[in-house]
């Protein structure tokens, strides 16, 4: 009796212990596959994967960029306005010019700090950490 | 090979003087009223059932809503955790106006500009220039309306040694003078070079096939390369101004609540 109905056995839910094993395995697997996915979705979670990611990461190069290259700009046409006002050419273009490049790096530092918080935000500071290697079956 | 440059040039198309100004209605600014008329008609005809369960066209409008809310929640919503002693948590909401306006007509500028013949008001620097310096004033005078001479605290990080802060304000000073420059050039350059590109791949699939024979099938490349940048323009064209709303909503918030 017991061999003929084996197959109507597992139906009902009496697993062998191997198949139980097995089971119990991929359980964890989809646990931790769950568990990558939720971390990675957090983290696009404005965009999707794939184009609109590097879309995003493009948007926020080319934000921290102009934001460098526009202090220089203004630092460099204030000096020049000051030099033409008091007649002091070139000594405030030149100190204009390095305090603005200063201003740039300060925006880029605190662009990149606020990138930082909200990614950390939005993940629960889990990015880079909770991914299990060979990640592909 | 067509000029790449053609697709920005101003028409006048009616011309006005004003005081001596010259503030004649260009091509430039019919697609900008044309936006705005689009979005207003949009936005009305949708909101008109006003359904607690929302038609297709209703939700499309909440949506728009509930993404720019979501966003000035994100960047301006954390001032009020701390606790400044004022306000009921949401006068930030004050500002929706402002920011909701402002990222649709952006958004609505760029993607007329992904339309084969429409015009891109975004891609000249004189608009953008306009929006940014909008959102500058803005936080200007809200900044010294509403904190008075405690604004210049945005100038004054805490913690210095007085031997190198007036160095230190000088280049806070340079940096927040920056803003409006980084803030209308990111977006006029975008729309700009998104353009020309597309142009220029567009005119490189013309020659190929122009020269005939086995150079007509390499035009299959740059059509490729066509196609694929349409779809990214298509993203630049939301991301930027995604950007631009982002960075007002922070500018408010830093005159909404300097010193940090």
């Amino acid at each position: 009796m017991a061999n003929s109905n084996d197959g109507q056995d597992r139906h009902r839910g009496q697993l062998s212990p191997e198949d139980k094993a097995l089971f119990e395995r991929r359980i964890s697997d989809l646990g931790k596959k769950l568990g990558k996915a939720r971390t990675e979705r957090a983290a696009n979670k404005r965009g999707h994967e794939g184009s609109a990611t590097r879309g995003q990461g493009m948007a926020q190069g080319l934000k921290m960029g102009s934001e460098l290259v526009g202090a220089v700009l203004v630092g460099a046409a204030i000096g020049y306005g000051l030099d033409m006002l008091l007649g002091t050419k070139p000594w405030l273009s030149l100190l204009f010019f390095l305090l603005g490049f200063a201003a740039g790096v300060l925006n880029v530092v605190r662009g990149y700090n606020r990138l930082q918080t909200d990614i950390t935000r939005e993940t629960g500071g889990n990015i880079g950490k909770d991914l299990p290697d060979g990640d592909d079956d | 090979m067509p000029d790449p440059i053609h697709q920005f040039e101003i028409k006048r198309l009616i011309p006005i003087e004003l005081f001596g100004f010259d503030a004649t209605f260009t091509n430039s600014a019919l697609f900008m009223v044309l936006a705005v008329v689009v979005v207003s008609a949009f936005l009305i005809l949708s909101m008109q059932g006003r359904s607690l369960v929302p038609t297709r066209m209703q939700s499309l409008s909440e949506v728009m809503y509930e993404f720019v809310a979501g966003m000035m929640r994100d960047t301006m919503g954390q001032g009020h955790d701390e606790g400044h002693g004022h306000g009921h948590g949401h006068d930030y909401m004050k500002f929706f106006p402002l920011v909701f306006t402002i990222f649709i007509f952006i958004l609505t500028l760029n993607m007329f500009g992904m339309i084969p013949g429409f015009f891109t008001s975004t891609s000249h620097l004189a608009v953008t220039a306009g929006l940014a310096l909008l959102v500058f004033v803005t936080v200007l005078i809200l900044g010294f309306t509403k904190n008075g001479f405690g604004f210049f605290k945005l100038f004054v990080p805490s913690g210095v040694p007085l031997v190198i802060l007036p160095l230190v304000v000088a280049i806070e000073i340079i940096s927040f003078l920056s803003r409006p420059v980084s803030h209308s050039v990111r977006l006029f350059a975008n729309m700009l070079a998104g353009h020309i590109t597309l142009k220029v791949f567009a005119g490189f699939i013309i020659m190929l096939l122009g020269a005939g024979g086995a150079y007509g099938i390499l035009s299959i490349l740059p059509l490729t390369m066509a196609t694929a940048m349409t779809a990214l323009e298509f993203l630049v064209a939301f991301l930027q101004a995604y950007v631009f709303a982002i960075l007002t909503c922070m500018y408010l918030n830093d005159a909404l609540h300097p010193g940090h």
